[in-house]
């Protein structure tokens, strides 16, 4: 007998062990992109978020650019993948025939699968010039007195190329928690919806949705996190210029992109480095907040259950 | 009389019904137009990357390593597939055992509170952008100045940075799979009086296999398509690793070699970037090929 509770403890202990590891991993990030950017936060304390100039030889570090690329190529891609997602989630759960429903999920948990960088090549063999050949050409000629709409160089690369591949990036998982939060209304009173005369759209629109609408905006919020650590693809198509986009089509460069071309010359001097990592920190602190929320509310709503989607390649 | 009853009781309601159906109709189309233009991609994608790269791909191209000016015009992508190997197994060996030893605990132990805690703790941890981790993998292995392990950009580094995203993914996985394990399967275990690693070595892990393979494979899928962290851990090499650490000790990738192909000016590196897309997208696809079949044989001949 105590042989047999001896190995339980052992058990027990060794499994401590691995999750401690867990934790100390975890702690680790934090504690290294905390201390090393330490001293650019002492240095340049909080208006760094919202100084302009970045210049590198001459130690002057703000960081609103790219704050401003990264914010803006994230909600366009928002603003661009949710209706979709939700007419995804709505056609996979509500009036997809049973029989296909198996394969066009399929098909959706590929689109999550497919490497970051493998849609940042197709991104440039594909949308950019289908952005330079036809649709730039037609806003200059149509749309060019507004100043959202301007068009400054015809080159294709630009937030809008950005953001377009980014809103596909997200469109896996958003869709597919709406799938699960529509999944989770009770059959019931969908049945008796139909039962009183409701068409499908009834259903949706006065039980389904009320319903499932915390669970959505739970998908959207992991998708914002999702969106704004996007680096390879944007790095590939934002076309990497210091400048504040002013309009849908002007190039810009953003936090991921910015450390993926220069951390690697930044090390050499410490408070460059450190400012780079100020703003990984920034990153950090965002999806960590947004991550909170976005799981507090989908352990709610869907029982924290997980679909492949929310796994998808870097 | 007879034919009167068969007029609608409210003829007013006629249009009203037709209407909806209308409705119901429009909101089908958009629907499926949704659906359609969310799935382009995918095949779109496909089909572009065959089409461009298709010359390349055959034997040669995966069995030699590049060579030619610029490096890689002649020759073919052995050193990605190999570095790729190196990385899953350095990445399996940190994150396979910590992944499913926390997952147990936190199925089998862990107290209600301790355990929100650490599944949200794995669940921010998905959610920490790459390039975050490739920062933190710089600092803890491969920078040479101040604390760390100063392995250099070598494939250990990589591995393990990779390792830290595959973590919570087993994890994660491993608990829903033990959850998802009748309760009475190791009630009954218990209650014949086996301590919950005997139950664990005969019962959970058995039934769980399934579940717990498909959070490996899934981990795989995930970061051989990484490349954000591996750019400042691990980078490239052309040739072959003559170790794990320090200088030689770099690897190459498929992601990276794609990511470095791209940014070159010539064509033919555009094009042989597109083949080991190919090649990339096929050992993705076969891992979630073969995730959905163990998944399937699981729930067929386990549970």
């Amino acid at each position: 007998m105590f042989t047999l509770k001896y190995k339980d403890d052992l058990f027990k202990f060794i499994l401590s062990v691995f999750v401690l590891s867990v934790v100390l991993i975890f702690l680790i990030s934090v504690i290294i992109i905390l201390y090393y950017s330490y001293p650019s936060v002492i240095r340049y304390g909080i208006s760094f978020l919202w100084t302009k100039e970045w210049n590198p030889p001459k130690e002057v570090f703000g960081a609103l650019t790219f704050i401003a690329g990264t914010f803006i190529v994230t909600f366009l891609a928002l603003l661009f993948a949710i209706p979709f997602s939700f007419g995804i989630g709505i056609f996979l759960q509500e009036y997809c025939p049973y029989f296909l429903r198996g394969i066009f999920t399929v098909i959706v948990e590929m689109l999550a699968g497919i490497p970051s960088v493998v849609f940042g090549v197709w991104g440039v063999l594909t949308i950019v010039p289908w952005l330079r050949e036809s649709v730039e050409p037609f806003f200059d000629a149509h749309f060019s007195s507004i100043p959202f709409l301007k068009v400054e160089e015809n080159i294709g690369y630009g937030i809008l190329a950005a953001s377009i591949i980014v809103a596909f990036m997200i469109l896996p998982i958003i869709s597919s928690i709406t799938k699960d939060s529509l999944a989770s209304v009770p059959k019931l009173a969908k049945d008796g919806a139909l039962a009183m005369g409701a068409t499908k759209l009834d259903v949706i629109k006065d039980v389904s949705l009320p319903y499932a609408l915390n669970g959505i905006y739970g998908g959207i919020i992991l998708g914002f996190g999702r969106a704004i650590g996007e680096t390879i693809a944007v790095v590939l198509l934002i076309g990497n210029q210091a400048v504040v986009p002013k309009s849908l089509f002007s190039v810009g460069y953003t936090i991921s992109s910015l450390l993926a071309n220069t951390f690697t010359f930044a090390v050499i001097s410490p408070i460059y480095a450190s400012a780079e990592v100020e703003l990984a920190l920034v990153l950090l602190l965002t999806s960590l907040i947004v991550n909170i929320i976005g799981r507090n509310i989908l352990n709610r709503v869907i029982g924290g259950r997980f679909s492949r989607s929310q796994f998808g390649g870097g | 009389m007879e034919q009167q009853s068969h007029e609608p009781v409210f003829p007013a309601n006629r249009g009203y019904l037709k209407r909806k159906k209308f409705y119901n109709n429009v909101a089908v189309f958009f629907a499926i137009t949704a659906f359609i233009i969310g799935s382009f991609p995918v095949f779109h994608i496909i089909y572009k990357a065959v089409s461009i790269g298709y010359k390349y791909l055959n034997w040669h191209f995966i069995s030699t390593l590049p060579t030619g000016f610029p490096i890689g015009a002649e020759g073919g992508i052995l050193n990605a597939v190999i570095g790729d190997l190196y990385l899953i197994v350095i990445a399996s060996i940190l994150a396979v055992p910590i992944g499913i030893g926390t997952g147990l605990y936190l199925s089998l132990f862990g107290k209600k509170r301790v355990n929100g805690f650490l599944r949200l703790l794995n669940e921010l941890m998905i959610g920490i952008p790459s390039i975050v981790w490739g920062i933190v993998g710089f600092y803890v292995f491969s920078t040479n100045a101040g604390p760390g392990f100063h392995f250099g950009f070598s494939a250990l580094a990589g591995g393990l940075t990779l390792g830290f995203i595959m973590t919570p993914i087993i994890t994660l996985l491993t608990e829903q799979a033990v959850n998802q394990i009748p309760a009475s399967y190791i009630e009954g275990a218990l209650a014949l009086g086996a301590t919950k690693w005997q139950a664990t070595r005969a019962v959970i892990l058995k039934a769980a296999l399934g579940g717990i393979f498909t959070g490996i494979l899934l981990g795989v899928m995930n970061i051989i398509g990484q490349t954000a962290p591996l750019l400042f851990t691990n980078y490239y090499n052309t040739g072959m690793p003559t170790g794990v650490t320090g200088p030689g000790g770099a690897v190459g990738d498929l992601a990276m070699l794609i990511f470095i192909y791209i940014h070159e000016p010539s064509k033919i590196l555009h094009y042989k970037a597109e083949a080991a897309s190919v090649v990339l997208l096929f050992f993705i696809f076969a891992l979630d090929l073969g995730l959905r079949l163990i998944n399937y044989l699981a729930k067929r001949f386990i549970l």
